[in-house]
This record gives C-alpha cells, structure tokens and sequence, in this order.
C-alpha cells in the first residue's frame, strides 16, 4: 500500500511540473530591440534615417571606396602596399575581391534600411512638417546608393520592398530600372527637402539638384543636366569657389563655401564608425576617414627623416600616373595644392650639414639631376620607366589633399576630415560637359574657364583659359582629373564618358590588361554563393 | 523570476510529500550485537580503507576506516554481511557467534565489478550496454596540470583534446568522436556531481573520484539534447567512515617556452634588405646600405647593434599548486574538505593566473531511509592577461637599442611604425585583469522508501560572477598612438538545474530490471555590463577612474534560456548474459521556435556476454568478451539564446559634432522556424579480455549522421542582412576507436602495464544549405571535414631556367610556382585551388607504460596526433620588402640560391601583394610528442610506520620534454598550438609531493 501512495505522490509532483513547463520555456529579452519597437516612434524612426546615412562613411574616405572609384583607371598605379593590385591592375580581378564584398554588403543594407523606412514612414507617427523631409532624405539616398551599385556592378538586384523573412533569391534587373528609380526619387527630394540644415551632413535641397544634375549628366540627358547644374550655379544658396584650390583641404576648412554635400566625420572619433563593442558593434575596423594613409609615400626610410603628424603615417598605397602628373601646366596651382613634392628633415640624425627643416627629399614629376645634393632627389626617371610604368613604387610626388596635421599622433589611422562628396565645382564641370555633348563647345569652355580661372596661379590666368576650339571631350576628362584627382569620382568619369578601356591602355601602361567587361565590377562571390536562382543570378560576364 | 517560483514551490510540494512518507517508514530493530572486523588484500596483505560493509537485506552499513577496521551494529541471528570494495570479488559472510572478523579480499582481475557512473546512475562495468570511458581519479592526478582534461588528453580513445593556448589562464579545446556541428557548438556537456559544470579547469584533480565519458547514443541518450557532443560526469571524492585522512598534493613547475619559432637576427635581416632591394636594382653593394635603410637604421647597421626581442619578451614560467584534503566521516556523516591554490605564471610578463578554490562534499544519513548531502565548490581566480606583443616582437627590425643613450625607452625603436613589444610591461602602460568567482553548489536529498526503489531529488546551482578590467595607454601596442582607453566589464550569472528523478530495481528469477525515470529543469540567466572611456585624467588609475575619461560608453545585456526534459531508462538483463538498456527523452528548449520547441529522443543497446556462455566459459585464452549494439538519436540546441528573433543594432553617428543614435537591423536576422539538430548514431562495440584479463582490450566503431543541422547560413547580402540560422545542411563522422591495456610483468616487486588507445574519425560534410557543393567563403565542402583548407597548391619556386613557361602566366623566376590544376594555361580562382587538408587529424593515439619496481614508479606516456594539416602564422611570416622581420626557417630564392620554398625579396612588392602568398602557410601537422614522464618514489610502510604519517611519494615530472614532428617546417614549432604565433605553449618540469596523514 505505502508503495502506491509514494508512486501517486510522485506522479503528481511531475504533473505540476509539467503545468509550468510551458511557461519557461518563453524567450524573454529585455535587452533586444526591434524593428517594430523602435522604428515606429518618431524618435525611434530618426534613429532609422541617422542609419541610412551612416553607410555611407563605409565607401567615402575608406580604402575600398578609393580601390573602387578612383583605382584602376588613368591616374593611379600601385604602391608597394597596394593589397589591391585586382583592381588597380586588373590582374586577376574577381568576385572574391574584399573590398567589393564589403561594399556590396553594406550598399544593400542601406537600400534595405531606406526602403525599410520609406514604406514604414506612415507608421511612424512623425510631425506633419518632418515627414516629407525625412522621405525625401531616405529617397534621396536611396538614389545615392543605387547609383554607386548599378555604376559598380550593372544590372543587378534592385528592389523597393524590405526584406521579409529568409530570401534566397535576388534579381538582375535592367540599368534602366534603376536610372528611373534614382531620378524618381531625387526629384521627390528636391521638391521636399529644405534649402539648409541645422544637422551639417544632411541632404539639402541643392545636394539634390547637384546629384541630379550628375545622374542627368550620367544617363545622357544634357540638357537636364546642364539646367540642373545652373539651379544649383545660380539658385544663391551661397555656394563659391575658394579663391585657392590649396585652401580646399584645409582642416581648419572643412565647412567651406564649396562643399554642396559632404560625408560627415565628426571630430570625436567616438562618434565615427570605427568598430567598438560597446559604441559601434558593425563599425569599420579601421574607421573614420583614412584618405590620408593610403596616398602617402614612403618618407621615413629615408635619411634624416622619422615619422611625424605633418607627414603622417604612409601606408604607401596608390601613387600617380606619370600621366596624372604631366596633366598639370606650370600655370596651374592644383598640382601644388594637391601634392606634396618636399619633405623637410625632423630627424636628429642627419647627414653632415643639414640642418632640421631643411629639404631632405625633393620628388618631381621633371628629370632633375644634379650632383653634390644633400637631400635626396626622386625624379621622373627615379620613379617611371620610360615607357610610364613604374620603377620605385615607395617614393614619388604624393597626393596630400587628405593629409590631416591635427590628428593626436603620427600614427593614428583616423581622420576627421570630411568626405567632399559634391563640389561646387562639379556643377561647372558638369554644365560644361553637358554643353560639349550638345554641342555647346563654347558655352562648355565659358564653364571650364570658370574652375581655370581658379585653379591659375597668381598672374597665369590668361595663360589658363580655353577657346572653345579646344574644348574636346578628353579634355573636360583631362580637367575634371586635374580638379578632382582621388576624389572618388574618377572611375564614374570615365565609366559615363566611355572612356575607361581607351584611356587606361592609353595611360596607365601598369593597368593595361584592362578589357571591355571591366566595364562593371564582379559580383561577390558571397552573393553568388548565396543565391539559390544561379541559374538566373549570374556573375557579370568575364569573371568568376 | 515568476516560473522559477512556480517551480520552486512545485520542489517544495515535492520535498514535503517526501518528509510526510517518511513518517511512515519504521523499521523495527530486534536485539542488536556489535560486530568488529579488519579488511585487507588476500594477496598482499595490505589493509584496506573504504572497503563497503552491509548487512544484507538492510541498509545498514558501514565503511573501513584508515587501518583497515571497522565496526558495525548487526540485528538478529546469523546476519549475512555484504563486503564490496572496487576492484576486489564481493564476498558474503554469515556471521554465526563470533564478534571479531578478518576478512581477506581477493583482487579481482577482471576488473569487471568496477562501478561506471552513467547518467542518473551506476552500473557495473561487466554490464554496461554503451561506449563508457572510466578514468580514476587517481590516473588524472598523475599528470600533474591546471586542468583535469589536459591529464586525460590522448589516453581515452574518441576524445581529441588539445591545449589551447600556452597562456597562464588557457583551457582546452575538446571533441568528442569528431565535429558534427557547424555553426552550433561541439563541446560535451560536463556534468560535476549531477550538476551541468562546463568551468572543469575550476577542479583540482586531487578532488575528482572520477571521471567517465559517455560517447555513444544509447549512453547519452539520457541526457537527450544536451547529450549529443557527449558526456563527460565527473564524480567529486566523498568522506568515508572512520578515522580522519589528510592529504596534502602540491607541486612546483618551472616551465619554459617549447618549440617558438625565431625570426632573424641582425646580420640576416640586413641581408634580407639589400636582397630586397637587390632585386630592384637599388643595392648592389654595402656602400648603398645608406639607401636602403633610413637614418635610425643605418645607425644601427654601422654599429652593430642587433636586438633579439623574443629572448628579452620571454620569461620562465611558473606552476605551482598546494593542495590540502580531508575526507572524515561516521557511520552516517560523511565529509571531504579541501583547500587548492594554483599559481601559474606565463613565459611572458603580465601573464598570470591565481586559482583560490574550497570544496565542501557532505552527506548525511537521517533516520532510515533518508541521505542528503551537499557538494559544494567555490572558485577564485585573479588573472593578468598579456596583450600578444609576439606580433609585434616578430615583424619589428632586430635592430637598434632598448634605451636611447639618456636611459630613456624607445617608444618607437629606429622611429619606425611599430611600437616597441615591450611597451605594455613600462610602467602604468597596460592592464587587463580579471576576477572571476564561481560557486558550485550541487544539494540533494535520497529517499530509499523500501528495497529497490530510490528517489532523489537534486538541486544545481551554478553562481558566476566575473568582473574584467583593462587599460591601455597611448604608446601601449593596442593603441599604437591612438587615445589611451579603459574599459571595464563584469557579468553576473547563475545556472539552476531541478532535478527528481526515481529508480526501481527488481529482480525476478534471471530477469533482472531497473527502471529510471527523470524529470529536470534547467534555468540559465545571465547579465552583464561592459563600459569604456578614453583619455583618461590619470593613467594610474588603469581601469578604476571611468569617471574621469571623455567619450564614456556603456551597454548591458540580458540573455536567458531554459529547458525543460522527461526522460525514462529501462535496463534489463537475463540471466546477466543479454543486456537491454531503452532510452526515451523530451527536452523542451525555450531558444526554439514557438511549435518546435519539443522533441523525442529515444535509443536502444543490446549486449550479449558471449564469455557468460556454456561453451566460453573456463576458455584458457579467453577471459571475458561482450558484444554490443547502439543506436539513438540525440539533438542539440547549441545556439545562442534568441536565433529566431530579429534585432537591430546600434551604429554610432553624429551630425557634424552631434551625436544622433542610429539604429539598423542587425546582419543576422531571427528564423521562426528553428528547430533541433539531430544525430543519429550506431555504435558497434566488443570488449574483450585474455588470460584471466592480463589483456583487455575494447574497440568500437561508430557511424553517426546529423541532420537539420544549425548552420549560420549566409544569405545573399542582397537581403540587407547576412546570415540566418537555419537548420540546413548535413554531416556525417565515422569512426574506430581501440583501447588495449596489458599487464605485461606483475611479478612480486616488478610491474608493467602497457595502455595503448588509438581513435581514428572520418568526419565530412553530407549536404550544404541550397543544395550547393560548396560554400567557399566559409571553406566549406561537400564531401570534406568542416574545417577544411582550401587554396592554389604550391609547387614550388619558378626558377630561372623557367622564365618562358613562367611569364605565360604573367610571372617571373623567384615568384610563387602554383599548379594549374584545369591546365588552361591562367592561374584562376574558380578552377585552380582545390582542398589542401584539414586541421582533423587522421588518427590519434597514446601509449602508457608504468613500471613499478618496489617503491618505484616510472610511468612514460607518448601522445601523437597525426595527418592533420596546420596553417601557420609563421611561416608566412615572410616580408618580401625586407621592412618588417621575416622568420628564420624562410629560405628566399634569389638567383644564387635556386630554392624551392620562398619568394625572392622586392621591395615593390608586400607579402599581401605577392601572388599566391597564402600557399606559404601550410604544413603538415603530424606530431608525436612525449607528453609526460612521471618517476615518483613513494617511502616504504616500514619507515613509516611508527610516525603520524600514512604515506608520502615524492614525484618528478616532465611535460612536453620532447616533440617530433613530420614536417621539417615545424621543427621549430608546437605544432599543438594549431599556428598560431601568439601564447607559445610551454613544457613543464615540476616536483611534487603526496601525502596523507
């Protein structure tokens, strides 16, 4: 008897056991939040749209934006550190390239967060005089990142819905869908999105027009474009020209009257996307703006010379094209304001008669020879064969328009500077470019007389100006190197103009494997590999 | 907070029905006679402590005591009395009149009444069903190390264990019958006195009784979900009865670094330099040296000053470890009591490591039919951890001075880019500390109400508590220049394990039945905080001044996860001779979708004791042979809490110098439909013993299929996000595993005994996500072990006779030769790289010889680990630009040395530019190491006989004394580090004591 009234108590002390078992087994986490929590305030949503921006620092003043935008095209070779020669030199350039998985990735996580936010924003319960603004933001992005992938890659996935769910397919969709859908949504944000900012790095009503005027420019609508470029000329949002190209790059200069958009970093790096696991779990691991490093060369190998901030830290990357450097007259201001040929000694061990600031390394794009020279001389001949390729790969005339005096240490990789994304010199070059393809080469060299006109050095400006007859579209090419060398825009430049095989063969001989389907980069193999459509989602012909 | 209440009170109601039976329990007591007795080896003579006393029939009893006595209440006429001891043959003694006893054991060769621990149970060895490993407490004490899996390592077959790092606070990295998860965890589960433990590095081994290991299904089974990486149940020393024994275990190590590769010194760095730039026609002789290296190097150049970094980083190491035991009782309190202190200091500053331990085993008879008891452990660690500063040591030149002339040190040697490696050891420069405290309570309460039936309920709770600090100052190797920063994180958490679970025993005629049944309940919560700050006021105050640093940030996290099980065991025997065991269990896990969150595990093991037969009995050669079969499927939920929902994550941003919080989805999106990873496995098995068991010998073969497998899948970051968890894919491990030990000699004062294991596993991949082949980002394969390498395959060196067939694939002599694998002519990534190996090993293997030889014992224990493949940081240490050190083993090609190994120095091109340079890091992985040698001498009885102390042995060791590896590449190397450069692992020599009182 004992032994059932045991076997029944025991029963039911599991029976109650079992009545709470449902119950434990609930997720419960506090700490985690979502979609549905957060972006459906109006606080929340604007976390939502601060994101949509942010992406953007993963491309502008990064190594894998300039590997993909200004690499591999007439102006640059590679440095010894290049670890990209797949793109600088189109040796063996494949969808496993680094740089284009992780831009791809984050390209399409932002269209995932703008689409996200547009199709959310009615739910957000946003003031009646916010909302259309932050549509417009997110639609103006939206352009902004489509523009960078289908100018990358070509026709490649393109949607407007947010992801729901696991999806394992992707679509290749026509260029043209996407050009539509970029002038759509710039249009909506021009005519929604306010003259000024109080929030500097914000889209603008004239950031717009600007990048408007740049996708009409791209898509062939000159007229459009050139309309759109004279909005912004002379729509007196108080845009100018610096009188000095030098001053442009300036720390102390960044907010300046030239810059219609600009990628924000913010002079407390905390507040930048370097990866940390506290403030910024997804960041970059190297973060901020890093424009600095990659164009430096190598200056402290060299006597009498050691690492410090005014030089910074030379990570010996890209050097330029002996091409890049004979684009520029003697007339012209921007090859002084955008390289640096002197390095002066700091080193307390020096050669015998030299003495602290004096020249200790003197590189020129000339032939420059003389014997009994204290300092060293990297000459034309010293750094190019005579065929233009390239023979010392660490030292040469070095692009310093990003160099950054007023970082901590010579060491530090990150740079406050901002990223100017649209000048407004562009709108000049654009109206310009625009004209010539109507064929308007006298209005187009009105507009490229303008930037000369500036870029001249005291007393040279009649030397510097152009007749009409002159005007060819190489030339607007050869001008917009001059003005925006390493301001990743060049492989867009000569993508647009179809001049990207004809002028890399013809002027990058190190790159002059390049062949017609580097027209467009390879798809990740991460994609590739993902997609369960491989028969419909293949990789761009040419690669692997 | 409020299930756990619910569940508490449902144990209370438990509790109390249990307390409420107990009233009804009462045994009458008729006149009783105290009996008295001493227990001692039939062979030898020796007496006997622990040996089991009980009357038959009754649970009353008692244990031998230190000399080997005992004495012991007995009811009525001619009592029968039960005397069991391990290892000795049972005997049964009916005591007629006399009051004074003296029982001779006889050894038992077969070894086959030793008692295996089995989930929720023991069994004895001769009828165990499934693939069980019993290791000794005593075995595991031998090796002398910070962890008890280290002393196992090689000597179990299946289990595959490797030290992790040679760090002061490393653990170990273990596998079970090789890897079935991809994406979710592989370790076993660990359970210490029926308690999930997965901290073992927190145990001296003098505590643990010993430690079994569960491999195939029908044994883990039991444990359902949690079973399938195995089982590993470690049993803590308990009291026994009688007079006080203490012990006192310590040991002192120095170690040193084992096998580190060097990198060059001066004169070969310099050569490597103007090689690099001999290459590109900037150095033909020394007059150009001013060249090539700048003025601080120069300097250095000209006046010889060479600087060997490794030897002024490393240190010699220490190990020490003093341990003190008490194990006491009476006939029905039962306590062991131990202290543990282990120090142990890394072969580079900064790195250490201090282990306070208590523990704390009670039991407790009350009244008839009770036990409770307690097993209780806390764990203190203070620990220093050293920032790798090899890294740096390794790439910087080995030039120059530590000091300038003023005395001062150089922050930035030959002002170069590197800071000095031996920044973090300066002053105030860097810390990383951390605390942990773990307390390990396990409380239980055992209810024999009659013969045959027990009920026990156990208590688990596992308290963790850890706080980590560090700080790293401006000119430290972290930061490198950047803004000094502090960060400071602690974490709280505690793990609650209910269990109940019942036992009833029968035995009808030759059918004999136990019957178990479980139910447990299993809470895991866990919060922390992590918080940081840069340019802190004062760097004395390392990583206690948060509140004086700028850019202050913090986070806390919550993570929880519970699962609730049933689960019942049958086991039958007929006759002793056929064997069933029949496993059924439901785990309910909350990290599962809702709908999926149950799931039946069942199994079922036969044995057949063919040597119990008519016509093997008596067999000269023959002693013993069991047949057995295994099948079962288990499941694992090894993922992290919260895998079906999706989140978003925090982006720092700012609006020019406004901060503005930013908030994105994160890249791994939740998957609604997770459900359980399963393995089915059978397991073949024979256990074998010859010549009255002089020779046993086990083997087992085992095939074990996973499917729906929890794959981090990745997703086409066209999604936006990247990866999903899903359970997708599949994989396959088949494996023989062969144990043999041999008594080789055991004649009077000589002995030696040979154990020889052997494992050998096959592990692939079945089947991918999307039916794909392969996944080469992950480097994943169908048809191939998880971890596969997958790259060009390197076929030497192009040579100078070769510059035609070399420039058609746009090369030129001294580059990276790879095979062109599709011969097409290019070299390209889709077609021309292929799998290269494995970091799985083809076999493992130990070999143990002890020999005694009066008081004097000599164990030699050989590990090898062979056919597995490493990647080595070091061997593509390798700078093509002569601007950073390259290893010493790297033999370049330059055109007087037509080598096949290296590329030839240009100082154009990095190691990250040069084609191909990933080939450079392979190498065969095979090692053979002699992995302990142990002499002990312990001091004869005689001499000790008339002082206070029982015994003392005093023991030399040597760990790691001597390594052999296949690869001439590594003969610099351990290659049991698995390539990397960073904590090199060390050998160890140490001296040690055990003694009793």
């Amino acid at each position: 008897m004992k032994h059932y009234i045991y076997k029944v108590l025991l029963i039911l002390g599991g029976l109650a056991v079992l009545s709470s078992c449902k119950k434990a087994l609930e997720e419960n986490n506090p700490s985690g939040i979502t979609a549905e929590s957060v972006y459906t305030t109006p606080a929340g949503f604007e976390t939502l749209v601060s994101a949509a921006y942010s992406y953007q620092r993963w491309w502008y003043g990064k190594e894998e934006g300039y590997s993909i935008s200004e690499m591999g095209t007439d102006l640059w070779a590679s440095g010894a550190g290049d670890v990209t020669t797949d793109l600088t030199n189109y040796i063996n350039l494949q969808g496993t390239n680094g740089s284009l998985t992780t831009e791809w990735q984050q390209f399409y996580a932002a269209i995932n967060l703008c689409n996200a936010g547009i199709n959310r924003i009615g739910g957000a319960g946003l003031a009646a005089n916010v909302r259309p603004v932050r549509e417009a933001e997110l639609k103006f992005l939206r352009a902004f990142y489509y523009w960078h992938i289908v100018e990358t890659w070509g026709g490649v996935h393109f949607t407007l819905n947010e992801t729901q769910g696991v999806i394992t397919t992707a679509n290749k969709t026509p260029a043209e869908t996407f050009n539509k859908q970029i002038i759509d949504d710039l249009l909506f944000a021009v005519a929604n999105l306010p003259v000024t900012t109080a929030d500097y790095g914000r889209a603008t009503k004239p950031a717009a027009q600007a990048f408007l005027a740049r996708m009409y420019l791209t898509q062939k609508k000159n007229a459009e474009a050139r309309d759109m470029a004279l909005a912004v000329i002379n729509g007196g949002y108080g845009f100018t020209l610096l009188p000095a190209y030098a001053d442009l790059w300036k720390m102390s200069n960044l907010k300046n009257k030239e810059v219609v958009y600009a990628v924000n970093y913010s002079t407390n790096l905390s507040q930048n996307d370097l990866i940390d696991p506290i403030l910024n779990p997804l960041g970059h691991s190297r973060g901020s703006n890093n424009g600095h490093l990659h164009f430096a060369m190598k200056y402290d190998d060299q006597p009498a010379m050691i690492r410090d901030i005014a030089n910074g830290r030379p990570f010996d990357r890209y050097m330029p094209t002996r091409f890049l450097l004979d684009l520029y007259s003697d007339n012209d201001s921007r090859y002084e304001g955008s390289f640096q040929t002197v390095w002066y000694a700091n080193s307390t061990i020096r050669p015998a008669g030299m003495k602290i600031g004096d020249t200790a390394i003197f590189a020129t794009k000339n032939v420059f020879a003389p014997a009994g020279k204290l300092y060293k001389i990297f000459d034309r001949n010293a750094v190019y064969n005579a065929n233009g390729t390239v023979k010392d790969q660490l030292h040469y005339v070095s692009l310093n328009k990003f160099s950054d005096p007023t970082r901590t240490s010579a060491n530090e990789a990150q740079s406050a500077r901002d990223v100017f994304v649209i000048r407004f010199a562009e709108l000049y070059l654009i109206a310009a470019e625009a004209e010539f393809n109507l064929g308007n080469p006298g209005a187009a060299a009105t507009y490229l007389n303008v930037i000369r006109t500036r870029a001249a050095k005291t007393g040279k400006v009649a030397e510097m100006q152009l007749t009409s007859a002159q005007v060819t579209l190489d030339l607007i090419l050869d001008e917009r190197a001059r003005e925006f060398a390493g301001e990743q825009i060049r492989w867009f430049d000569l993508k647009r103009s179809g001049k990207l095989v004809e002028r890399v063969k013809a002027y990058n001989p190190n790159a002059a494997t390049i062949q017609d389907f580097n027209l467009v980069r390879p798809i990740p193999r991460t994609q590739i590999d993902a997609v369960s459509n491989k028969d419909e989602f293949k990789q761009n012909p040419g690669y692997q | 907070m409020e299930k756990e209440a619910t569940n508490q009170i449902c144990m209370s109601k438990f509790y109390l029905s249990m307390a409420i039976c107990c009233l009804f329990c009462s045994i009458v007591s008729a006149q009783n006679r105290t009996i008295t007795g001493i227990v001692s080896d039939g062979k030898n003579g020796q007496t006997l402590i622990g040996v089991s006393i009980l009357v038959k029939g009754t649970n009353q009893g008692t244990s031998t005591d230190l000399n080997g006595k005992f004495s012991l209440s007995v009811p009525g006429q001619n009592p029968i009395l039960v005397v069991n001891y391990v290892g000795y043959v049972k005997q049964e003694i009916t005591i007629a009149a006399q009051s004074q006893l003296n029982i001779r054991l006889t050894p038992d060769e077969t070894a086959l009444s030793e008692v295996v621990v089995i989930g929720y149970g023991t069994v004895k060895k001769r009828d165990l069903t499934g693939s069980v490993v019993s290791v000794k407490g005593e075995d595991i004490a031998k090796v002398p190390s910070s962890n008890p899996l280290e002393s196992i390592q090689g000597k179990v077959p299946g289990v595959d264990i490797t030290r992790s790092s040679g760090s002061a606070s490393s653990g170990v990295n273990i596998n079970i019958r090789g890897t079935r998860s991809i994406s979710a965890g592989n370790g076993p589960l660990i359970i210490v006195d029926g308690v999930q433990y997965s901290s073992l590095q927190d145990l001296n081994p003098n505590d643990i009784a010993s430690m079994d290991i569960l491999k195939d299904a029908s044994s883990t089974a039991i444990y359902g979900s949690r079973g399938a990486n195995g089982v590993i149940l470690i049993t803590t020393k308990k009291g026994v009865n009688g007079q006080a024994t203490v012990s006192l275990n310590s040991y002192y190590g120095i170690s040193k670094v084992s096998r580190y590769p060097t990198v060059m010194n001066g004169p070969q760095y310099i050569e490597q330099r103007r090689q690099a730039y001999r290459t590109t026609g900037n150095w033909n002789s020394p007059a150009d040296d001013a060249a090539i290296f700048n003025s601080a190097e120069y300097g250095a150049v000209t006046n010889q000053q060479f600087l060997d970094y490794q030897d002024l980083l490393f240190q010699d190491g220490r190990q020490q470890d003093y341990q003190l035991g008490v194990r006491a009782g009476t006939e029905k309190t039962k306590v062991y009591f131990s202290l543990d202190y282990l120090d142990e200091k890394g072969v580079l500053a900064l790195d250490k490591s201090n282990r306070y331990s208590a523990r704390l085993n009670l039991d407790q008879t009350i009244g008839k039919v009770f036990t409770t008891g307690m097993q209780a452990q806390f764990t203190h660690y203070e620990q220093s951890n050293r920032r790798d500063p090899l890294n740096q040591a390794n790439k910087i030149a080995p030039l120059g001075t530590i000091f300038d002339a003023n005395g001062n040190f150089i922050v930035y040697p030959l002002a170069g880019t590197f800071v000095n490696p031996l920044a973090d050891e300066q002053p105030d420069v860097y810390a990383n500390e951390t605390i942990i405290n773990r307390t390990l309570l396990s409380a239980y309460m055992e209810f024999k109400p009659f013969k045959g039936l027990v009920a026990r309920s156990n208590l688990g709770v596992n308290l963790n508590a850890d706080r980590a600090g560090s700080y790293a100052d401006r000119f430290s190797i972290d930061r490198n220049g950047s803004v000094p920063k502090a960060t400071y994180s602690a974490s709280n958490g505690h793990l609650i394990n209910i269990e109940n679970f019942v036992t009833y025993n029968k035995e009808i005629k030759d059918h004999s039945f136990t019957i178990t049944g479980i139910n447990s309940l299993l809470y895991n919560r866990t919060d922390n905080i992590a918080a940081s700050g840069e340019n802190q006021l004062l760097k004395s105050q390392l990583f206690y001044g948060l509140g004086n640093t700028q850019n202050q940030a913090v986070t806390t996290a919550y993570s929880m996860n519970n699962l609730v099980s049933f689960a019942g065991r049958l086991n039958y025997a007929y006759k002793g001779k056929y064997l069933l065991t029949a496993t059924g269990r439901t785990d309910g896990s909350s990290k599962l979708a809702e709908g999926n969150k149950w799931a039946f595990f069942p199994s079922a093991a036969l044995a057949w004791r063919v040597s119990d037969e008519n016509f093997l009995k008596d067999n000269r050669v023959i002693s013993d042979l069991k047949v057995k079969f295994s099948y079962g499927v288990a499941g694992s939920d090894n993922i992290s809490p919260y895998s079906t929902q999706s989140s978003l994550s925090r982006i720092a941003f700012a609006y020019d110098d406004a901060a503005a919080p930013a908030y994105a989805y994160a890249p791994r999106i939740g998957n609604v439909d997770l459900t359980w990873e399963k393995t089915k496995t059978s397991d073949i098995g024979l256990e074998m013993g010859f010549f009255k068991n002089r020779i046993t010998a086990t083997v087992d073969y085992y095939d074990s299929k996973t499917y729906d497998l929890l794959l981090n899948r990745s997703l086409p970051p066209t999604d936006g996000v990247t990866s999903v968890i899903q359970n997708v894919a599949r994989t396959a491990n088949k494996g023989l595993e062969i144990f043999i030990s041999s008594k080789n000699i055991n004649s009077g004062d000589f002995q030696w005994t040979t154990n020889l294991s052997f494992s050998r596993n096959k592990e692939k991949i079945v089947e991918l996500a999307g039916g794909s082949q392969a996944d080469v980002l992950n480097s994943w394969f169908v048809g191939s072990p998880i971890q596969s390498f997958y790259d060009y395959e390197k076929i030497g060196i192009w040579q100078t006779a070769d510059v035609t067939e070399a420039a058609k694939y746009g090369q030129k002599p001294g580059d990276i030769r790879v095979s062109d694998l599709n011969n097409d002519g290019k070299i390209d990534a889709t077609n021309d790289r292929k799998i290269i190996g494995t970091n799985r090993p083809k076999w493992s293997g130990g070999l143990e010889n002890t020999f005694t030889y009066k008081a004097w014992d000599l164990n030699v224990y050989v590990f090898a680990r062979i056919g597995q493949t490493i990647y080595a940081d070091f061997l593509r240490r390798y700078d093509p630009q002569g601007i950073n050190n390259s290893s010493t083993i790297i033999n370049y090609w330059t055109p007087e040395n037509p080598t096949n190994e290296y590329p030839r120095p240009n100082k154009n091109v990095s190691l990250a530019s040069t084609l191909y340079s990933s080939t450079l890091g392979y190498a065969d992985g095979s090692f053979v190491r002699l992995r302990n040698i142990t002499l002990g001498y312990t001091v004869p009885k005689l001499i000790l006989e008339k002082s206070f102390i029982k015994s003392v042995r005093v023991y030399a060791t040597a760990r790691n004394p001597f390594t052999y590896t296949k690869s001439s590449l590594l003969k610099e190397y351990d290659p049991e580090r698995g390539g990397s450069e960073g904590a090199p692992m060390t050998k160890l020599y140490t001296f040690g004591l055990n003694a009793s009182f």
